[in-house]
């Protein structure tokens, strides 16, 4: 770490960079939940026109941060000031408009078309009558300066769009308004494609030029690092370093959010073995037997997993890896897939699909389980308890088995998730990106438990938007266009490599040009 | 990259054309589409089996039963267009008719005022289920007794007199076209213009579709379903008004039957039971649709202890098509 970052907390004088005067000033914000403490003593300064990166595990406070920022909660004590305009008491003087936000589980209603959407947020006036071709003009506008060549339909109902198009809707949703004083982006790249993104960047860039102050939310280090201005890093609910980007590394803001994350955390490798924990729950296929094929539509290569490998799915956000998981999920009656009879599913999007809100954890982590904890049709409790605990204390999700689960944290809820599907003795599990959000201790907890998984004769088959955790597979399947383009196996499996993949449109044309060979031979 | 803030060369803009939008339209009501189907279906066995209704007297006839039935699903429309059920609509209609035969008759003003109480006594139930979380369920079949209770309170048998212009109202009938018709096209547009066309309803249908979402862009949560409720039991009163003029009497049992038909309508229409969603156009379908089965089945002389055992079916048929057609649009 560089001599010139401040730790925390950092004092008053650490306000703005080149001494402009701070946009958004925060001290000493505290908020409690009852007995738990959210955050202890927050401080934060960004200045007019400046990207202010906030970077922290799950749990460390950011959303409640950003709850009290947005106004939608008080803090219980500390101040919120805006250009200096003085709000002694515990609250926020920010205006409506003056905060927009893009959150990371997005806030649109399925049901609502993209203009609707985006007209329910917009603080400007429409008019009353014919609004509609007005708010879709607007919307249009800021999608087609942001993101050209964006491809979405403003009269779709945004419960149709993909994820990576439902995430430019929201990050142009909250640019849709009057030019806001504070704009925050959580989490704003977790499922956008790499040209969006890149758009999107670029654009922070332009706003904060014409001065608007931006608070970039991200887990990805790299990003927050290239585009931030300063660097803020929360920890238990409180900011412990503020540093310019340029002074700090990856390695530093890592140590920083907490300790040391990089390599595997030794507790995972005391993996519960399912079948012992259930006896006589047989039926495991040996290792390298066959477990799932597919064969997708198209010019696509066949999918095949076996039993003791985590099998990637990987390239751009929504190019057909969440279909091959659906249909390995429930496949109706189509004969192009095969699949064992038992299967667990971990779904990436854990706010609708994933926790049973009103159950404890020990409730929602053995629920798909209760067939191998069942006698004659009645769930053993006591089999139940041991299991919960057992993995509550493999993966030390914090709260214990019978907290409810919807008073963990994000991250300790998605490892519940995991664990439900690893508690089962289906031979195969299907991941569809758990690990949006989720910081990096526990995915390498996650990453590790499911190595041993697969060694014990477990398939994985894994659909990720971080190109970087395809080094823990054992095979890549890369996806373009609803197609599998390329299989990698072993050492070809790189992030590059995926990249390249992902893009590579000369590989089309090839594979267009093999194929049309293939039919004349056949032909022929 | 660099071109971020340039104009877009190709000068394509992104609002969508006519084409795009009728398309996505198709598709978002295509579950109604069957209701439609149904609709028509039966309408051509019915005049296969009675030619004279291919009249304007013919299908007056058999239409006029679906205007305080449309009525009140398109109330039923927009309750569950916010997530929410009413199972009381049935006892509310009865009970407007009876205010209708009794207290309008005999004290106007008392009547308006009683009538514009029931408004508020929905705006606050609204109110009651946002912000003390009850389902909506509960409360609106506890308050069906309410209105059971009430309406038998004020007039114990059927009968009384509905005012004289009540009376008028169902008496306007042209020669030229059905009234019916009339009533029931100018009804879907009102309400097909409340859902779809003002920004209330675009609220009305987020609150359904993820409230955090609603709350996050700064609109009142409560205010939302207050004023759905408030406007759902306007429609209900013009029911019972419309359903009063019609029988010319008070009677509270006289409607009961609509709580499940108008679900049932509004299912037809496309709609569903999780909310977000409003199809005004679709109940409309379904409320004909309905009115239509209940004639072809008298139409061809099936007892008419069978007759809502009948109903029930085609009910059914009509909705399992619904689900296969889904999956095929999908």
């Amino acid at each position: 770490m560089t001599q010139v970052t401040t730790l925390a907390p950092p004092p008053a004088s650490s306000g703005a960079p080149h001494g402009a005067p701070s946009r958004i000033r925060v001290r000493g914000i505290v908020k409690e939940y009852g007995v738990t403490r959210a955050l202890r003593g927050v401080d934060l300064d960004v200045a007019a026109g400046e990207i202010h990166g906030l970077v922290g595990h799950n749990g460390a406070g950011k959303s409640t941060l950003m709850r009290i920022l947005t106004g939608i909660e008080q803090p219980t004590s500390g101040t919120v000031e805006f250009d200096g305009d003085g709000a002694a008491t515990a609250a926020t003087s920010a205006r409506p408009g003056d905060v927009r936000m893009a959150y990371q589980e997005l806030s649109l209603a399925p049901d609502l078309t993209v203009a609707e959407n985006a007209s329910l947020s917009d603080a400007r006036r429409l008019r009353p009558l014919r609004w509609r071709a007005q708010a879709e003009r607007r919307i249009a506008e800021v999608l087609d300066t942001v993101f050209p060549g964006h491809g979405i339909e403003l009269s779709r109902y945004v419960g149709e769009l993909s994820m990576a198009e439902r995430q430019v809707v929201e990050i142009s949703r909250a640019l849709c308004s009057d030019e806001p004083r504070l704009l925050i982006l959580d989490e704003p790249t977790e499922s956008l494609g790499v040209d969006a993104m890149r758009q999107m960047y670029a654009h922070l860039h332009v706003l904060a030029a014409r001065g608007v102050s931006i608070l970039l939310i991200s887990h990805r280090m790299n990003e927050v690092l290239e585009h931030s201005d300063r660097i803020s890093v929360l920890k238990d609910g409180a900011t412990v370093l503020t540093a310019d980007a340029g002074d700090v590394t990856e390695d530093d803001l890592l140590v920083a959010m907490g300790g040391d994350v990089r390599g595997d955390s030794p507790r995972v490798h005391d993996v519960p073995v399912v079948g012992d924990a259930v006896a006589g729950s047989g039926e495991r296929p040996a290792a390298g037997e066959t477990v799932a094929t597919a064969s997708l539509a198209g010019a696509s290569l066949p999918f095949e997993a076996k039993a003791g490998e985590i099998v990637g799915l990987a390239g751009l956000a929504g190019q057909g890896q969440d279909e091959l998981l659906d249909r390995l999920w429930f496949n109706g009656l189509s004969r192009r897939i095969t699949v064992p009879r038992r299967r667990a599913y971990v779904p990436g999007d854990r706010q609708t699909s994933g926790v049973f809100a009103l159950w404890t954890v020990a409730d929602n982590l053995a629920v798909a389980a209760a067939r191998q904890l069942a006698r004659a049709g009645f769930v053993s409790l006591k089999a139940r308890r041991t299991l919960a605990d057992r993995w509550v204390g493999t993966l030390s999700i914090k709260g214990g088995a019978s907290a409810p689960i919807t008073s963990l944290s994000g991250g300790n809820q998605q490892k519940v998730l995991i664990a439900r599907a690893f508690a089962t003795d289906a031979p195969l599990v299907l991941l569809n990106d758990p690990f949006r959000g989720v910081d990096v201790a526990t995915k390498d907890e996650l990453y590790t438990l499911m190595k041993a998984e697969a060694a014990q004769g477990r398939c994985i088959v894994w659909y990720s938007t971080e190109n970087k955790e395809v080094a823990h597979c054992d095979r890549v399947y890369v996806f373009r266009a609803g197609r599998i383009v390329s299989e990698l196996v072993g050492d070809e499996i790189s992030e590059e490599r995926v990249i390249a993949e992902s893009f590579d449109e000369h590989q089309d044309a090839r594979d267009a040009r093999d194929a049309t060979t293939k039919d004349a031979g056949a032909a022929a | 990259m660099t071109t971020l803030t340039a104009p877009r060369a190709s000068g394509r803009s992104s609002v969508p054309t006519f084409r795009s939008r009728a398309t996505i339209g198709a598709k978002h009501s295509a579950p109604g589409a069957l209701s439609l189907v149904a609709m028509i279906v039966i309408f051509v066995i019915a005049v296969a089996n009675q030619p004279g209704i291919l009249s304007v007297y013919g299908l007056t006839l058999m239409l006029t039963a679906a205007v305080p039935l449309l009525l009140a699903a398109q109330a039923q429309m927009l309750i569950m267009s916010v997530g929410d059920i009413d199972l009381g609509i049935g006892q509310l209609v009865g009970l407007v008719t009876v205010i209708a035969a009794t207290m309008l008759t005999t004290d106007p003003l008392l009547g308006v005022l009683a009538l514009l109480a029931i408004v508020g006594a929905y705006a606050l139930l609204g109110l009651l289920v946002q912000k003390r979380n009850v389902p909506s369920i509960i409360a609106t079949l506890g308050m069906s007794f309410v209105w059971l209770g009430l309406g038998l309170q004020l007039l114990p048998t059927p009968g009384g007199q509905t005012p004289e212009w009540l009376a008028q109202l169902s008496a306007w009938r042209p020669d030229w076209i059905p009234a019916p018709v009339v009533w029931i096209v100018a009804i879907t547009l009102v309400a097909w213009f409340l859902a779809k066309r003002t920004r209330f309803g675009t609220r009305m249908r987020a609150l359904g579709s993820s409230s955090p979402t609603l709350s996050r862009a700064g609109w009142s949560l409560s205010r939302t379903r207050v004023l759905t409720y408030a406007a759902a039991a306007v429609l209900a009163v013009l029911a019972g008004l419309v359903l009063a003029s019609q029988t010319q009497s008070g009677d509270v049992n006289s409607a009961g039957n609509y709580t499940l038909m108008t679900i049932a309508a509004v299912i037809l229409g496309g709609g569903n039971f999780k909310g977000g969603q409003s199809f005004p156009v679709g109940t409309a379908f379904g409320v004909v649709t309905l009115s239509l089965i209940t004639v072809l089945l008298g139409l061809i002389n099936l007892s008419s202890s069978l007759q809502s055992a009948a109903q029930g079916l085609i009910v059914l048929a009509v909705l399992a098509g619904r689900v296969i057609t889904e999956r095929f649009v999908r």
